[in-house]
């Protein structure tokens, strides 16, 4: 792509020294552009590596060794590994109690940003100060503390019990950086909701989080891609319930039963891979400029 | 994406996640169409994945001979099990039915009210359906009341595996063209030289795949065995004729691993070892790889399904022909139990009996997975696979050995602590060239392990068990002979 | 620095907010703010809930065991008082998990530092074309999971280690073959490759959002002034970028301590401990080894083992603050 861009360019009458000076930078740029591209598709070589190993067959994978193409295409690894491992309702769990956690997260983490952001009040400096210990503090041992916590609350076993859990443990970085986003607004935007006679609780949902779009796609994707990939806090929280089983909690056992069926164990990995890439690459987008407006100031 | 898009994405996600979240709430259970009135449902943890054929057909079997009785059977993850376990009871929403977990020791599991005893569904009549010898306290009992049962018959439970086609290669055959299986440790280094040598850096004499730690205790068990070590069940069994263990004091240990590591530095092993797991190792022996592999029966179950049946196995290579010490079980055993707060004992006690009937058992045998406590199952089931069938006829290698809590039931108090590091850890330490000086090491671990037990024992004794070291000692048992256990 | 700079957090809006009626409020005392400020409670309610009941309670919970001999079942009853903390102190294989997880995060850190800074900046270029589809490029490792990819690096190792092997003896590289994750040292480094490789992505898209804080007019005034590229780097991009850089470092040591699915995927800790990082060494405490020998779960020492390791990282991250503001006040002299 680049060298063709630069092709174009070269083709163009110009005067000599110009000409020069324009040659060099499109030499620059066409360097840059094949560092980038060649040190990408270095960087992408695992996931292009299974990609094609999925499609492989068994005899292909070791023929073909580290050469992500494959010998033909084997869609055959792609049905069997649904159908063996259930992916279709590990997939419907996953996505149930991924979303779970992002909602719960971005309305926990956002109300308590925007208060602590924008609204002065007494204890607020205790509670900024409790928030970030606990970024610190190790996580030890936790799991049979909480798991009794859920009994005493009557969830075990529920859908329930994983997204509170799960969303518990995103929760401080997410309301930094939605403190960071709030502080970073325009005081007049606030200003303007009052004089037209809004309300706190106006002002917030119907202004401020709206023109919080970037920060909620930040926080949501960052909620999002460690809720679906989250192992153990499924594992224990549906284990009387195997219909609940998410994707990684399925992988897992997928992968035990199938340790040298490696086309399928390729196949697998994608299915668990390739949902979240796609979120990612729809939300992608705003999070840098969510990040930005986290960080300025 | 414009927001809109984007709010109409949120939208169909949620939507999605509505309608999934209606039936995960509500159960989720409008699975089974036709049941009959009255139907009730057991519910069964286990952590089969390559017995699982054998365990599909049994519920199968059992719910036609029982249409009212219905299994509801959830797989965990095996290196997961005990944790799974514990937090099932500790969450009141233990299986009726489930396969005993590796840790806590079974009175532990009784103490803290899991287990359901047995006592009131396995009468005498019952037990006298398994071979004399086989219920015993702090085994399959506890206190005087039956848990569980034994279920599988004994053989060696490691074997080395020979790769016929790299074998012939090397020509390491007999007069007759068959394969010349190794009955010596020079036997071995012999057959892996020859390997090594002939295939042009193609194959190698032996590999193994060691990760998470598990083969490198087993290539030195099956093979101090032969020399005449009694010690090390899994690593966890000690010399009886002592009372200790005995890693670093009987020389076997440190010559086998000076010949483990002299086959290394001549390139005899597979460089990856290391780095593999046993899954991988098997599936690397089947494509020829290397020649000798150590392992259980659980190999050849793998191999039948990939059609790989060019292969040899024998047991207990020695420093001369004749093996000097054999494997040992404990009699009896124990795999299934109930939960104490099962609401359908009479069902689970149905289905806990059909597992542990001589039919389910001989189906065992039959689908190649070991043998079954039941000597009629053994004898009487059809084995197609000769492998299988060799595997079998080394029965006669597997003795009881003493089990102390026989002797005195308080030794099932005595919790032994954990000790780091241990055999298999010093095994990789001394194997990956961390650890330098063989005997020195093994020697600190043997006082290692023996220390731990007489801290255990010291414990137990503070709680006012009965019991000291000499409860480990047995003078009478000779290893080459059966042991006949005497309960106090 | 907003993110972590919770010690003076930037005074929020001001008197006149209606949401911030404190300091408006004529001074009724205490009661009086609490109760117009009644909505910010409410807001915050949620938040400090789900904390205290799934982060805080658990984590002081969990404090107890670690005075305890307790394998997790049914309730700790063996008090021990320190002995934990001595043992796990008195642990060499422990002191080796420290030294492990800190040779991780002292590679790890720099070496992703300078790949996301040299490539936030070659991205953050206006002109450049398809910058954002390259950003996606580098980020993609991030949204798979650590244990995934664990799976793939070690098929890719395992199967093809020989292959590898022997291409490298070809090349006379090496002199007899490799065992990648045998040998404790190399199997390190791959650890740590594979660690660079996957977090790189927050990294580039911190810096990004960093360099987007900065605004073109600063670098239109000093192309105006005939800075050139170097010097506009140091003078301008470093010192506006260095409070986010901040954060970042810290961000990323926080991450790198905290390592584990990678190791536990990959090598297990082993061989003989030769690469076992604090999570593994604490995990394998807490649920009992591996399949291959069923020992007993010790959650006491497994607690007692990661609250002094937060111990440990609390005291190393006051370490860096004070070394970071000494830096920054030596610099802020030598300027005067």
């Amino acid at each position: 792509m680049a060298v063709l861009v630069s092709a174009g360019r070269r083709g163009r009458p110009a005067a000599p020294s110009r000409r020069r000076a324009a040659g060099r930078r499109t030499a620059g740029r066409s360097l840059t552009h094949l560092l980038l591209l060649g040190g990408g598709l270095l960087w992408l070589f695992p996931f292009l590596w299974t990609l094609g190993s999925s499609l492989k067959s068994p005899d292909g994978f070791f023929s073909k060794g580290l050469n992500p193409l494959p010998d033909g295409v084997h869609a055959g690894n792609y049905r069997s590994a649904w159908q063996q491992a259930s992916f279709g309702r590990y997939f419907l769990n996953t996505v149930l109690i991924s979303g779970g956690c992002v909602v719960l997260v971005l309305v926990a983490t956002s109300m308590a940003g925007y208060v602590l952001a924008r609204t002065d009040f007494p204890g607020r400096k205790t509670c900024i100060g409790l928030i970030s210990v606990t970024l610190f503090l190790p996580h030890g041992y936790t799991i049979i503390p909480i798991f009794d916590i859920v009994r005493g609350l009557h969830l075990l076993n529920t859908v329930w019990a994983v997204i509170i859990v799960q969303a518990s443990s995103g929760l401080v970085f997410a309301t930094f950086l939605f403190m960071g986003y709030f502080s970073t607004m325009d005081r007049q935007i606030e200003d303007a909701a009052r004089v037209d006679g809004a309300s706190f609780h106006q002002t917030f949902w119907r202004v401020m989080l709206p023109l919080s779009g970037p920060m909620l796609a930040t926080v949501g994707l960052f909620t999002c891609i460690s809720a679906w990939n989250s192992f153990f806090i499924p594992l224990v929280f549906t284990l009387s319930k195997p219909e609940l089983r998410t994707l990684p909690v399925g992988m897992y056992s997928f992968i035990g039963q199938n340790s040298t069926d490696w086309t399928f164990l390729c196949a697998g990995s994608v299915i668990s891979l390739v949902p979240i890439v796609v979120i990612f690459l729809l939300l992608q987008r705003y999070f840098v400029n969510g990040l930005a407006g986290a960080v300025k100031g | 994406m414009s927001s809109l898009s984007r709010r109409g994405f949120l939208t169909a996600s949620a939507a999605l996640g509505g309608t999934a979240l209606a039936s995960a709430l509500t159960g989720c259970s409008s699975s089974s169409s036709s049941t009959p009135p009255g139907t009730r449902t057991i519910d069964h943890w286990d952590w089969f994945v390559s017995q699982e054929p054998w365990l599909k057909q049994e519920i199968a079997l059992f719910e036609k001979a029982h249409p009212k009785i219905k299994i509801k059977r959830t797989v965990q993850v095996s290196d997961k099990y005990p944790d799974l376990i514990n937090l099932a009871f500790r969450g009141g929403s233990a299986p009726d039915l489930l396969m005993i977990p590796s840790t806590p020791a079974l009175q532990e599991q009784v103490a803290d009210g899991w287990l359901r005893t047995l006592d009131d569904y396995a009468t005498p009549q019952w037990r006298g359906r398994f071979p004399d010898g086989n219920f015993y306290n702090g085994v399959d009992m506890v206190e005087g009341k039956v848990y569980s049962a034994p279920f599988s018959g004994q053989a060696p439970w490691l074997q080395l595996y020979i790769h016929n086609g790299l074998f012939k290669q090397a020509g390491v055959t007999n007069p007759d063209g068959s394969v010349k299986l190794p009955k010596t440790w020079d036997d071995v280094t012999a057959a892996a030289e020859a390997i090594t040598g002939k295939s042009g850096g193609k194959a190698y004499g032996l590999g193994f795949g060691n990760v998470p730690n598990t083969s490198l205790p087993w290539w030195v068990e099956l093979f101090v065995r032969g020399a005449g070590s009694p010690a090390g069940y899994g690593t966890d069994l000690l010399d009886y004729r002592v009372g200790k263990w005995t890693f670093g004091s009987d020389r076997n240990y440190t010559d086998f691993v000076e010949l483990l590591l002299e086959w290394k530095k001549k390139g005899y092993v597979y460089p990856s070892s290391m780095s593999i797991g046993d899954e991988q190792a098997r599936a690397f022996f089947e494509r020829g790889k290397f020649g000798m592999i150590v392992g259980g029966v659980w190999n050849q179950s793998t191999w039948t399904q990939h059609h790989f049946t060019d292969y040899s196995l024998t047991t207990l290579p020695s420093p001369t022909e004749t093996p000097k010490a054999f494997f040992y079980y404990p009699p009896g055993g124990h795999l299934w139990a109930l939960s104490k707060n099962t609401k359908v004992s009479d069902e689970a006690w149905a289905w806990f009996d059909w597992l542990y009937s001589p039919a389910a058992g001989q189906r065992w045998v039959e689908s190649g997975q070991g043998l079954s406590i039941f000597p009629e199952a053994n004898k009487n089931a059809k084995v197609t696979s000769q492998q299988f069938q060799d595997y079998i006829d080394m029965r006669q290698f597997a003795l009881p050995m003493p089990v102390p809590a026989i002797r005195n039931p308080d030794v099932s108090k005595v919790v032994v602590p954990t000790v780091t590091p241990d055999l298999p850890d010093v095994l990789a330490g001394l194997y990956s060239g961390q650890l330098k000086d063989v005997s020195g090491a093994l020697s600190a671990l043997e006082d290692r392990r023996n220390k731990a037990l007489a801290e255990g024992v010291k414990q137990a004794q503070a709680k006012g068990a009965k019991v000291s070291l000499a409860d480990w000692v047995f003078k009478d048992w000779d290893p080459t002979k059966p042991y006949q256990n005497k309960p106090a | 620095m907003q993110l972590l700079d919770t010690a003076a957090p930037k005074p929020p809006t001001g008197g006149r907010g209606a949401a911030a009626p404190a300091v408006t409020a004529p001074a009724h005392g205490r009661w009086q703010r609490i109760k117009a400020a009644r909505w910010s409670y409410v807001y915050l309610a949620p938040l400090m809930a789900l904390l205290l009941t799934f982060v805080v309670y658990p984590i002081f919970g969990s404090l107890a065991y670690a005075f305890y001999r307790w394998n997790g079942i049914g309730s700790p009853g063996d008090y021990v008082g320190l002995d934990n903390f001595r043992q796990i102190a008195h642990d060499a294989i422990f002191w080796r998990a420290v030294g492990h997880t800190f040779v991780y995060a002292i590679v790890v850190v720099p070496v992703q530092l300078l790949i996301a800074l040299v490539l936030a900046l070659t991205l953050n270029n206006r002109k450049l074309r398809f910058a954002s589809f390259y950003r996606t490029l580098f980020f993609l490792p991030v949204v798979t999971s650590p244990a995934v990819v664990g799976v793939i690096v070690q098929l890719m190792l395992s199967n093809f280690g020989d292959s590898l092997n022997r291409w490298l003896l070809d090349a006379h590289l090496i002199g007899r073959p490799v065992d990648w994750l045998g040998n404790p040292k190399i199997a390190l480094g791959i650890i740590i490759l594979v660690g660079v490789w996957q977090t790189l992505g927050y990294n580039l898209v911190y810096f990004l959002a960093g360099l987007q804080t900065i605004p073109e007019e600063v670098y239109e005034a000093a192309r105006i002034d005939g800075a050139g590229r170097l010097r506009t780097f140091t003078h301008i991009t470093v010192p506006l970028l260095r409070p986010v850089g901040l954060m970042i470092v810290i961000l990323a040591f926080i991450g790198s301590f905290q390592v584990f699915d990678l190791v536990q995927v990959l090598t297990g800790g082993g061989p003989y401990f030769g690469t076992e990082v604090v999570n593994t060494y604490i995990y394998h405490l807490a649920f009992g080894g591996n399949q291959a020998t069923a020992t007993e779960p010790n959650v006491g020492l497994a607690s007692a083992a990661s609250f002094f390791y937060g111990l440990l990282l609390i005291g190393f991250s006051v370490l860096q603050v004070l070394l970071f503001r000494s830096l920054a006040k030596r610099r802020a002299t030598g300027r005067a």
